[in-house]
């Protein structure tokens, strides 16, 4: 079912990633780990298109895929029309310069021994752009003061963190914006302030937005298709509302009960 | 990044700062000639301008020390600089890299070195390139590679899993600016440790090398060498074999403590521990 | 059945728990919630003496007619896992992984006295009523061969092993998935004896707890009945976390609390929520008490007048 108009970016056809367990028994292999069976899904340009799932899901192993770190087992992932599995690293620029990633945990995803100057740069100097004065300029785009470039990651509290990590990702001007639960590390009353940040900046900039959450009224916020995803497949996807009021899959249906609304309690 | 100073970093501080002094003042004075042989003063009892007593060809034990120190800390440094430069590189690497059997085959090797004692490649370098200084520190040096190899691939293996270095390939970092600006600097509290602690074994094995005749040569002082020729004279004047041992039990322990007050005061997880309470 | 009064936690120079006063009845389950750097989980391991090296507690707490906070830990040692007991929100960290699991249920009952055969038949028993199936053979499983959800049943079967009086968790679903998070409230409510629920999520609160004490800055700001606490909240904090927490629709803001928590000790003087409040005035530099009979609140501008 198609649920948005647009020319496609992200395509994901029947991807596949095994793991090889390591062996325990010298004369067995170790067993195999079916991380993604054969998972397809397209992203259209300037759509917001979230993933749900939980630990296991291989919500993870499909980001990973996408921002190609990873190789998969099968499967193919086009970006912009082309194919980026199995490119090595020199020959991922384009992918660097138009998809950046925020992580969880912005408490352990920023290097603690660099100056944040340094860590919003970073992109940057990897791809070999001139950083001038964009570190300013980004620290100033998330709300951040400029003396903030001189100081370190753990100075700062958990929402000024992710602040640091999301100006990091808009440093080489992305297309597309991959989080990976980028508000469950957070206090309730800094998550607000983050999404809505990062709902300006992908405004602002046009950007393109995948967001991962265990969480789906979360995911209902933030964009308008879901995939949900467990046990390594895409169990359903559409338009988030359509999930949200009938889902049709009962790992959704059994996702949608389980989540403690206090709408629901009081 | 401050962690607070604890007993073992204080005390190490001091003992090792007190070798350093030494070995520092003895390049612009000592009380005597270290090396000059003067059969007037032989076995010349403490005082009277010789702190500790002279030894058998009367040189004075004291300024003897004081130079003995220069000797061990060169030895140290260098030892300890072989085994850094080669050890960590090659830890970096074989945790580093995606093929397992670059790896496994730098730790086999490193074990196979590992095997061997120090003290048989000394003598070995030694009877054939000849004994000196330079071979015994060589020796040492290439014995102390295997610690260091191994604490950096386990640092380097707990480093590489962590969310920042994957955030930094995500950025496009290749994997020699990772090693460089990810991996070492935060691998490098421990590779500290490791040098202090490494630094004290190498102390001991130049006094066990220097005693049996394969480290530093004549005239040049040297603890090990001190505790050697007072071997005859251990019963008639036991402090020519007491100040030399004291010294390297001292400078070893020293090493020892600070290397066990750095990993505490550097450690991350006892900071941070310290930090959320 | 539990009394705290007054009850502080310092760290060197600096307060992180500041007079503490609740009550918690036979059977009763009291939720309390707050962000880091709240003092949440320290108020708990005050109760349980389980504060870390260089951590004091002062102020008073009793269980039934027993002081917990400044008596020797040999007195304590022997209330904890017996009188009151409580689960972490770490299951891996907190089994021991070379032990089967069977053996650590039992160790807890034969350190306080079980003989060790009756023990271990109570052991499978404990596991069958925190609904793990086929309790024989997860007895014999060892930590790491159960999944996170059954680690922390039996984390949960540990504490119930000696019928404590009174439960504490902190967290216990934090690192669960949500559906398997269900369960285990349902579970944890259906069984505890009386309840301390330490949390962050609202909603996990909500669906366990009848009252709830709110914590900000080391002090509790706001308690009460949950159904009035989260549907008419009188602190300025509680209000705003509850509108923070409330998932608006697409498109639109979510509402929000300006500025981020200050570091544990670094709360201002007064009001400990002013810097952040958007009712704050002079007034608020002076500390409010905590006031109300049942739903009471530390405010000098409260929400919801009348």
């Amino acid at each position: 079912m198609p649920t948005h108009a647009g020319t496609p970016l992200i395509e994901v056809s029947h991807l596949t990633r095994v793991y090889q367990r390591p062996r325990t028994s010298l004369t067995k292999p170790g067993g195999a780990v079916h991380a993604l069976r054969g998972v397809s899904l397209t992203v259209h340009k300037g759509e917001r298109f979230g993933i749900v799932g939980e630990s296991g899901s291989g919500k993870s192993t499909l980001l990973r895929l996408l921002c190609g770190l990873d190789k998969p087992t099968a499967g193919s992932i086009r970006f912009d029309g082309q194919e980026i599995t199995g490119l090595p690293e020199r020959r991922l620029r384009f992918l660097r310069h138009s998809l950046q990633i925020v992580f969880q945990d912005p408490m352990s995803s920023l290097d603690p021994r660099m100056r944040v100057r340094d860590l919003v740069a970073e992109p940057l100097v990897a791809l070999g752009e001139p950083v001038g004065g964009r570190v300013a300029e980004l620290l100033d785009e998330v709300g951040l003061p400029a003396s903030a470039a001189d100081r370190y990651p753990h100075q700062f509290s958990g929402g000024q963190r992710q602040r640091i990590a999301i100006a990091r990702a808009l440093a080489p001007r992305p297309k597309v914006l991959v989080a990976d639960e980028p508000v469950s590390a957070l206090d309730v009353s800094v998550r607000g302030q983050i999404l809505n940040l990062m709902a300006d900046l992908v405004d602002e900039h046009g950007l393109t937005l995948v967001f991962v959450s265990h969480d789906l009224s979360v995911v209902r916020h933030v964009c308008e298709t879901v995939a949900v995803m467990n046990d390594g497949e895409i169990v359903e996807t559409g338009a988030v509302d359509d999930i949200w009021i009938e889902p049709s899959h009962p790992y959704t249906r059994a996702l949608l009960q389980a989540v403690p609304t206090l709408e629901g309690l009081l | 990044m401050k962690g607070r100073l604890n007993a073992s970093l204080v005390s190490g501080a001091v003992l090792v700062g007190l070798v350093v002094a030494m070995a520092l003042v003895s390049f612009v004075w000592t009380p005597h000639d270290p090396v000059l042989v003067d059969a007037g003063n032989k076995l010349h009892g403490p005082g009277d301008g010789y702190l500790l007593g002279a030894d058998k060809f009367g040189r004075d034990t004291f300024s003897q020390l004081m130079v003995g120190a220069r000797t061990t800390l060169y030895v140290g440094i260098v030892a300890v600089g072989i085994a850094a430069l080669i050890g960590t590189p090659l830890g970096v690497i074989a945790g580093m890299t995606r093929w397992r059997w670059l790896s496994e085959l730098v730790m086999r090797a490193n074990d196979l070195v590992f095997a061997f004692p120090a003290l048989l490649l000394a003598v070995m370098l030694g009877a054939v390139y000849g004994a000196g200084t330079l071979t015994a520190m060589i020796a040492i040096g290439v014995a102390t590679v295997p610690a260091f190899a191994r604490v950096a691939r386990a640092a380097t293996m707990q480093v590489m899993v962590t969310d920042y270095i994957l955030a930094a390939r995500a950025a496009g970092r290749r994997r020699l600016p990772v090693a460089f600006r990810h991996v070492l600097p935060n691998i490098g509290s421990m590779l500290i440790v490791q040098a202090s602690v490494s630094f004290a074994i190498a102390i001991l094995a130049e006094a066990a090398l220097s005693f049996l005749g394969f480290g530093t040569r004549p005239p040049t002082p040297s603890w090990g060498r001190m505790l050697q020729e007072s071997q005859e004279l251990l019963f008639s004047t036991p402090r020519l074999a007491l100040w030399p041992g004291l010294a390297i039990a001292l400078a070893v322990l020293g090493f020892n403590l600070l290397g066990d007050g750095l990993r505490d005061y550097l450690d991350p997880k006892l900071r941070r521990i310290r930090a959320e309470r | 059945m539990l009394s705290v009064e007054g009850l502080t936690v310092r760290a060197h120079a600096a307060e992180l728990v500041h007079d503490v006063s609740f009550r918690i009845g036979p059977g009763e389950r009291v939720g309390l919630i707050g962000e880091s750097g709240s003092g949440k989980s320290l108020t708990a391991l005050s109760l349980m003496g389980l504060l870390p090296e260089g951590v004091t507690a002062a102020g008073r707490a009793r269980l039934r007619d027993r002081d917990l906070v400044g008596v020797p830990e040999s007195r304590l040692k022997d209330l904890r896992g017996r009188a009151m007991s409580m689960v972490f929100q770490e299951p891996m960290t907190a089994l021991n992984p070379l032990m089967r699991v069977g053996a650590q249920v039992a160790e807890v009952m034969t350190l306080h006295g079980k003989p060790r055969e009756r023990a271990r038949a109570r052991a499978v028993e404990l596991l069958g009523r925190v609904r793990l199936p086929s309790p024989e053979q997860v007895a014999r499983a060892y930590p790491h061969q159960l999944s996170g959800g059954q680690r922390q049943r039996v984390m949960l079967a540990i504490a119930l092993a000696n019928e404590p009086e009174l439960l504490i968790c902190d967290e216990p679903t934090t690192a669960l998935d949500v559906t398997v998070q269900k369960q285990m409230l349902d579970l944890i409510a259906e069984v505890a004896p009386a309840l301390l629920f330490i949390t962050h999520d609202l909603a996990v609160v909500a669906s366990v707890c009848e009252r709830v004490l709110v914590m900000y800055g080391g002090r509790v700001v706001e308690s009460g009945p949950i159904r009035e606490v989260f549907t008419r909240p009188r602190h300025r904090y509680t209000e705003g976390l509850l509108a923070a927490s409330k998932l608006t629709p697409r498109g639109t803001r979510l509402p929000t609390i300006k500025g981020s928590v200050p570091p544990a000790g670094r709360f201002p003087g007064g009001c400990v929520f002013r810097n952040r409040c958007p009712h704050a005035d002079v007034t608020c530099e002076k500390v409010p008490a905590l006031t109300g009979e049942g739903h009471a609140h530390a405010c000098w501008h409260p929400a919801d007048r009348g």
